[in-house]
């Protein structure tokens, strides 16, 4: 049997988790802190990146915030347009023009999302990690604090922490329940009774306890081990991918600074120290790396430091780092370029088809057709849907339809109430002696406002005019 | 199972002197080559399996003994069966009360006219017109004219209710049903609309279209003359 290791392993390696002990427990990681330019323009992101989350249900666009999943009225509100369910097919080439998007960027810059812009890293790095920094100290003293006994000191802080870390995710839990009702709604929910409202308060309590589970515990693990994206890395990227890596010809063998025959590696272990998910970047890409770029700054303070070039560790592709010049145009990249552009362009043409209000015509129960002594009708059902939140009113007429033929229920404007749809019927009827067989019309609706045109090709059926010219035999 | 000099631990390709002293163990199981560390799963992973095995035993229990819950299925049929509940309560609610009286009563009474005049125009108008002539601009529509005294199948306000009801009992004809559309209360007051054209005590004679009119006079010859 092995020994139990608590604390993490002093020297990663490629064979086991830096973060799992060989009894299997999960080890508490501590990364140190890290100064530099990558570390700042990170949080600068993830700053902008919760204040937009935070913002977004904030943000009135053509009165619904800017982006609303109105669940009990099943619509969409996104930056001033409204989805209704029907409308539901464009997100599968939303979904699969952001997908190609993402395979295009990770094939050119590997985990890049992860690192700089993935919710996951943005709260755990950004918010999580700075409330335990602030309470805890830095990382010799929370590994200290760790293995101190408990005291009242130790008692309080935690307290503190986990009290931080609750109502943080408490807040974040709303924010994210607050896209789905509003926030007006929220707030009068957060009034009411936990009982009046059990499912949102249930899914707020299940997200609090999630994102607390995730972030005061979990951590790394989800992007380690759960995280299918992190699963399909090496399947999107190869030699020519830029990733965060150690430039090995220029740093071993590893010695002293004042050692003349040692690389650029001095061993002083700080890569290690700040990595969050526990690994040796010298060991060469890893599964593990989620391309936070820690391990560049703190390398790059220590060459400062000894007036070396900076760039022992560096964003390069493996091609790269192995003293070659990096491949940006290969057949990768133009594929994933092209299904990224054709996913934006079959999105881009399906919004456009996309209205402040729509129209479907359908025919109505019953026959057909109808053949009367002299003519042959038609009768359908319009149903018209306004998207928008006032009243919207409706002019209908045909176009392309035979001369002699005549519409009834077409003429008056028809006025729809704010966010409704309404059913309206019309018949098509047309004398027998000049029926020739079905025919297509087309009918024109407008509506005001928006002034929206919409073309919809309506089918006249009836039955073999040959039937009209030679009367019927009767039995 | 294998001799100590082929068991590929001793390959030096497999393990390092270092690792070896790390503690780092490969299984004997060799397949393609390929060779496993021996390792542990992480205890929250494991930990999972555990929670899955804990909750099936519950759910088992739950649902497929004591039947403490009910399957999606039967809470569907429930809330079916509910709806249709309502639906029933509130046509056999309508219905106990709707007589011939009731009707004339309710085509006297402006609220009920008025909400049967917007049904009216909107889903039947576009047949019989907006004026209950049947004609537009002199052009006959579709539908029978409802203002005249003559009526093709019905002979009491319930008729006409049944007639919007379940649609004309020809169906070449093109009167369809609007039950599933209108449902019992906007049907009333459709027919509330159209008794508001007529007098309680006003004939109801059959058209010249009417069943018996028809079974009485004899067949037109069958087809156009050429």
């Amino acid at each position: 049997m092995t020994p139990t290791t608590r604390v993490p392993k002093q020297n990663p390696n490629l064979i086991s988790l830096g973060s799992i002990g060989d009894d299997g427990s999960k080890l508490i990681l501590h990364p140190s802190d890290v100064r530099g330019p990558f570390t700042n323009w990170r949080r600068l992101s993830a700053v902008l990146l919760v204040a937009v989350y935070v913002a977004l249900p904030w943000i009135p666009i053509n009165g619904f915030p800017a982006v609303f999943f109105d669940l009990d009225e099943r619509r969409f509100h996104f930056f001033g347009l409204t989805f209704v369910p029907a409308d539901f097919w464009i997100a599968f080439f939303l979904l699969s023009g952001l997908g190609f998007a993402l395979f295009f960027v990770t094939a050119l810059l590997g985990r890049i999302w992860c690192g700089w812009a993935c919710p996951y890293t943005v709260f755990l790095e950004h918010i999580y990690r700075r409330i335990e920094r602030f309470i805890d100290g830095d990382a010799p003293a929370r590994r200290k604090l760790d293995a101190a006994p408990w005291t009242s000191s130790k008692t309080l802080k935690r307290i503190a922490k986990h009290s931080l870390y609750l109502i943080v995710s408490a807040t974040l839990a709303h924010i994210f329940l607050s896209y789905f009702v509003s926030l007006p709604r929220l707030w009068e929910m957060m009034h009411g009774s936990p009982t009046q409202n059990a499912t949102s308060f249930g899914v707020v309590l299940f997200f609090t306890g999630a994102l607390y589970f995730s972030f005061a515990w979990f951590r790394e693990q989800f992007c380690v081990i759960l995280c299918p994206y992190g699963r399909i890395q090496s399947a999107l990227t190869d030699d020519n991918t830029v990733i965060i890596g150690y430039d090995e010809h220029r740093g071993e063998p590893r010695g002293k600074a004042t050692d003349p025959n040692a690389g650029d590696c001095i061993a002083c272990y700080k890569c290690v120290h700040v990595c969050p998910t526990g690994i040796d970047i010298r060991n060469g890409l890893q599964l593990e790396c989620v391309g936070c770029a820690a391990c560049i700054d703190a390398c790059d303070e220590v060459m400062t430091k000894l007036e070396r070039p900076k760039g022992l560790i560096r964003y390069d592709s493996m091609r790269g780092l192995d003293g070659k010049s990096t491949r940006w145009i290969r057949p990768r990249i133009l594929l994933y370029t092209a299904l990224a552009f054709l996913g934006a362009g079959a999105f881009a043409f399906s919004l456009s088809t996309v209205h402040d209000v729509s129209i479907s015509v359908l025919r109505m129960r019953g026959m057909p057709y109808y053949v009367t002594d002299d003519a042959v009708r038609n009768q359908f059902q319009i149903r018209l849907t306004t998207k928008r939140n006032v009243d919207t009113t409706f002019a209908l007429h045909l176009e392309d339809a035979p001369k002699t033929s005549f519409s009834v229920g077409l003429d008056e404007p028809i006025t729809v109430q704010p966010q409704q749809e309404t059913l309206h019927p019309f018949t098509i009827t047309i004398p027998k002696e000049d029926y020739i067989g079905p025919f297509d019309v087309t009918l024109v609706s407008t509506s005001q406002p928006g002034g929206t045109t919409l073309n919809t090709t309506v089918h006249f059926q009836g039955p073999d005019p040959r039937l009209f010219e030679t009367p019927i035999a009767t039995p | 199972m294998s001799s100590p000099s082929s068991d590929p631990t001793n390959d030096p390709a497999y393990l390092t002197e270092e690792q070896k002293k790390a503690g780092i163990v490969l299984r004997d199981h060799v397949y393609d080559g390929i060779r496993e560390y021996d390792q542990r799963l992480p205890n929250w992973w494991l930990f999972t399996l555990y929670i899955f095995v804990v909750w099936f035993v519950v759910f088992w229990f739950a649902y497929y003994q004591l039947g403490m819950f009910k399957t999606d299925e039967e809470e569907m049929d429930i809330a079916i069966a509910a709806i249709q509940y309502k639906k029933d309560k509130q046509l056999n609610a309508l219905l106990a009360d709707l007589d011939e009286e009731a009707i004339w009563e309710m085509s006297r009474d402006p609220a009920a006219v008025s909400a049967g005049q917007t049904h009216f125009n909107q889903f039947c108008s576009v047949c019989h017109a907006t004026d209950l002539s049947a004609t537009l601009n002199g052009t006959p529509l579709p539908g029978v004219p409802l203002d005249d005294s003559q009526w093709k199948y019905c002979r009491k306000p319930t008729d006409v209710f049944n007639i919007i009801t379940k649609g004309s009992p020809d169906v070449t004809k093109g009167m369809v049903a609007w039950d599933a559309i209108l449902g019992p209360k906007k049907i009333a007051e459709t027919t509330a609309f159209i008794l508001s054209h007529h007098e309680p005590d006003s004939p109801w004679e059959p058209a010249p279209d009417s069943p018996e009119n028809l079974e009485a006079a004899t067949p037109p010859p069958p087809g156009p003359t050429p």
